[in-house]
């Protein structure tokens, strides 16, 4: 480690700082050095006696986005507060840390009050790109990757502006928090240093067990993480035998493969992407016996869908959708917020997915950061509807970049138990703008249904029709198969009228009669007989072959005898074709014998 | 089978023309080429029942060829087509329904309206413009709706030839869905606001189509059309300007029967000169 003035790289950072001298102070060490050896939590508790005690403000609760042609940051307080614009060019996500905006661009770093935007300070650095940052409300301390090279720089400034440590390393830093004059600074992915603001000395390190890269303050805690959260408490002095008070999500299948946090070591650029897009979020909360997750909720975003899920297993609790593309969030207490691409920032009831408010930047956003700490969010949700309903209007969203998140959706469609589900797996199946991808995962859902049967008796009283444009068939197989293993005699009729249309797939009828074979009544005798005379010597397919043999089954098992004479008489023919031939052979011969008439009587 | 059927559409509407030009008010009833029946073979009905395949094929061309005379065989194929043919059998039986134009065939052929074989679709609804009836009407009204393009305008073209006037609606419907052939039997079965419904169609579906029903609507009886709404035609024909409109009018002019009113052939000998100057009229007339 150096102590280095950014004016060293070609930068033009002035400091103030006095305390550039090497380490070696007492139970102090060489900062980043990597021929530390752990001291066992020694220090780190010695840390944590020092500050563990000290009240930690909440940060400010605003929403930030990078605007116009990133050469601006519209603020928002989340409290109802007013807006506020701040000029400048932007060159990577601006960071809340308490009370401060820290951003970068035009060759500068300078922090804003995050409630009004005004100017704490600005400093020279030449471009080198922001990473991270954390404040405790009297210092802002700054991490940046250096440029072009391995390593990073931290700066520490105070609110009036004047540079307190400025330190060099090759070390990947990651995004710092500050808390009594300490700067907590994750690096390397596996340690947190803390530095002594006074000196620039490591007073203490700490070996995490979980990839780690993020320092930050929230809820009144001090916490390190990346994939999980793991709180600076009593505990963490067990932090490198993997006992520090650690909190993580349940893994669960999510689409696109989203991260809980961005890695703390590289720089994220103004404008979102697709990872801001496709992002988890969730809020840990400090317990008496350790950390959970606040409200047993955590959330996912795929674009413009945003999930909630229990904390527990992750089963999916909620879901909702916007109507663009979310860039940017945050769990609090009670809920989610989350900004979306055109501005508008809403949030979500943690338990029902629910509107609880919303509100607006007053303009499109290439990227937006939102911050919440104290600031619970309360209130009736406006749209807050059964879990299957909310997946219902997600799966049957006609918006070819939402398909794999409706693939997994749909699964979870499937197994809701609502007739709701049904409805609207019937509507996805059978709607012509249903994505290829999702039409065969409807269809099989559709198939495996053992409740809303009025939903699918209403998509089979419609049949294709030219005139009416009706230019999809419903999903008559799936159906008939449910409706079959259902054994929904009602639906016997409708049936029967699809064996006749010749729009429907070979395998509908093919599954339609199997189900008429299983739920037809003497109603259906004169449409099962004619569906049998009109097919078993002209089927076209086995399917159709097979749809005969399954009505010749209906016949003889309704116990028709003009029906059953035709069975017999088909499995004879050699004009039946040989698929259903073959087949009706073997119903006839399952038949009991035929009693033979009574002798007459002899007199 | 379908040849046959055409041409025979084809000399009715020819001889509805020339009929009405001999006698605007009590048009004659076509004189049919028809040939000399041959009668049923008497045991026809006995091998279509037989069950033997070779009888069976023999009998339905023997039906065939008795054509109105083997109306009685009817039933006989009606049972063969329930019970269930090869398809090719199922051909033959279809068309010999057709022949014999025996209404007690159209039940049966409806039901072959919807087989999932297209042919033999279209075979059914051909021949249920031959055997009629409530029922024949009640299936072509629904094969309006059918998946394939050419079952929808035999359908729509059979329920023409059949005068089916309740299906208007239907063909109306059907014309607004690009199915061409229900122009010309909307033409053949409109009353007068239908008729300038249809007219009222040029310019947003193709001339040929509209024309190809316009003319069938200029050239029914004023029994049937009054002499305003020809007159209203001509003069929507007209307003079009259009060089295909002044080949339309004078290919009317041309075919106008002497006898025919007076006012409507006024309209359009002055349509044809009023729109003799649009391009691609040909000239003057």
């Amino acid at each position: 480690m150096r102590r280095a003035w950014l004016g060293g790289m070609g930068l033009a950072l002035a400091t103030t700082c006095s305390a550039c001298g090497g380490g070696g102070a007492q139970g102090h060490f060489a900062s980043f050095s990597t021929n530390w050896e752990d001291d066992g939590g020694v220090s780190i508790a010695r840390v944590w006696q020092r500050v563990g005690g000290a009240t930690i403000a909440p940060a400010a609760d605003v929403v930030i986005g990078v605007g116009g042609h990133t050469d601006k940051l519209v603020g928002m307080r989340l409290d109802g507060g007013g807006r506020w614009t701040f000029a400048h060019p932007i060159d990577a996500r601006p960071v809340v840390a308490g009370e401060v905006v820290v951003g970068s661009g035009g060759g500068e770093v300078f922090a804003l009050e995050a409630k009004t935007g005004s100017v704490l300070w600005r400093r020279p650095t030449g471009g080198i790109p922001l990473l991270g940052a954390g404040d405790d409300g009297t210092v802002t301390v700054v991490s940046f990757r250096k440029a072009g090279a391995a390593g990073s720089v931290l700066l520490a400034v105070t609110h009036d502006g004047q540079v307190v440590q400025q330190l060099e390393t090759d070390r990947p830093l990651g995004a710092p928090a500050v808390l009594g004059r300490l700067a907590f600074v994750p690096w390397s992915g596996q340690y947190v240093s803390v530095i002594d603001l006074a000196s620039g000395d490591e007073a203490a390190r700490v070996t995490l067990r979980e990839q780690t890269s993020r320092a930050w303050t929230q809820g009144g805690a001090l916490w390190f993480g990346e994939v999980g959260y793991i709180r600076f408490d009593e505990h963490i002095r067990d932090a490198s035998k993997g006992k520090a008070t650690t909190v993580t999500l349940p893994a669960r299948e999510l689409p696109g493969s989203p991260k809980l946090m961005p890695s703390g070591s590289k720089p994220l650029a103004p404008v979102a992407d697709a990872e801001d897009k496709v992002h988890i979020y969730a809020r840990p909360r400090g317990a008496d016996s350790g950390a959970t997750i606040e409200d047993d909720r955590w959330y996912a975003t795929y674009f413009r869908i945003a999930m909630g899920f229990g904390a527990g297993k992750g089963k999916l609790a909620w879901v909702h959708m916007g109507a663009t593309d979310y860039v940017g969030g945050a769990a609090a207490e009670g809920g989610l917020v989350l900004c979306d691409e055109q501005g508008k920032v809403v949030q979500l009831d943690a338990k029902t997915g629910g509107t609880l408010s919303e509100a607006d930047l007053g303009e499109p956003v290439k990227a937006c950061v939102v911050n919440v700490d104290g600031q619970r969010l309360t209130g009736a949700p406006a749209d807050a509807k059964p879990l299957a309903q909310q997946l219902s209007e997600v799966v049957t969203s006609d918006d070819p970049q939402l398909v794999i998140a409706q693939k997994l959706l749909l699964r979870e469609l499937a197994s809701a138990e609502d007739d709701v589900a049904t409805k609207a797996l019937v509507d996805l199946a059978r709607d012509p703008r249903t994505s290829p991808d999702l039409l065969g995962d409807a269809r099989a859902a559709l198939a495996n249904r053992r409740n809303g049967a009025t939903y699918m008796e209403a998509a089979l009283a419609r049949h294709y029709d030219f005139l009416k444009d009706v230019l999809r068939p419903p999903p008559v197989g799936p159906i008939a198969q449910a409706l079959g293993a259902m054994k929904e005699k009602g639906a016997a009729a409708l049936l029967a009228s699809h064996l006749f249309d010749p729009a429907d797939t070979d395998d509908d009828v093919k599954q339609a009669a199997a189900a008429l074979a299983i739920v037809a009544g003497p109603e259906q005798l004169a449409s099962l007989r004619q569906f049998f005379g009109m097919y078993r010597a002209s089927a076209p397919n086995d399917d159709v072959a097979a749809a005969v043999v399954s009505v010749g089954q209906a016949l003889v098992q309704l116990q028709d005898p003009g029906g059953a004479s035709a069975v017999t008489g088909a499995a004879k023919d050699p004009t039946t074709v040989p698929y259903a031939r073959e087949r009706l052979e073997a119903i006839v011969a399952s038949l009991p014998p035929t009693p033979s008439p009574p002798e007459p009587k002899k007199k | 089978m379908q040849a046959r059927s055409l041409v025979a559409a084809a000399c009715a509407a020819a001889a509805i023309i020339a009929a009405a030009g001999a006698s605007e008010a009590k048009p004659k009833p076509p004189v049919a080429d028809a040939p000399r029946a041959i009668p049923l073979p008497a045991d026809a009905i006995k091998r279509l029942r037989s069950g033997d395949l070779d009888q069976i094929k023999s009998a339905l061309d023997d039906v065939r060829t008795s054509a109105r005379a083997g109306a009685p065989a009817a039933p006989a194929v009606a049972e063969l087509l329930a019970h269930g043919l090869s398809p090719v059998l199922t051909q033959a039986a279809i068309d010999t329904l057709a022949d014999t134009e025996a209404e007690a065939g159209s039940e049966a052929l409806s039901v072959y309206a919807h087989h999932r074989n297209v042919e033999l679709r279209r075979a059914a609804v051909q021949a249920l413009t031959r055997t009629r009836g409530a029922p024949a009407v009640r299936a072509l009204r629904a094969a309006l709706s059918d998946p394939d393009p050419a079952v929808r305008g035999l359908a729509a073209t059979g329920l023409g030839n059949m005068r089916a006037k309740d299906a208007v609606s239907d063909l109306f419907v059907a014309l607004d869905h690009k199915v061409a052939e229900a122009a010309a039997s909307i033409g053949q079965l409109c009353a007068g606001s239908e008729c300038e419904r249809l007219a009222g169609k040029l310019g947003s579906v193709p001339f040929d189509v509209v024309t190809s029903g316009l003319d069938q609507v200029l050239f029914r009886p004023a029994t049937d059309v009054s002499d305003d709404v020809k007159v209203k035609i001509v003069g929507r024909v007209r307003e079009l300007g259009t060089g295909e409109a002044n080949r339309f009018l004078r290919t009317v002019q041309d075919k106008w029967p002497k006898a025919w009113s007076a006012r409507v052939k006024q309209s359009i000998d002055q349509g044809v000169l009023a729109t003799s100057g649009s391009p691609g009229s040909g000239g003057t007339p």
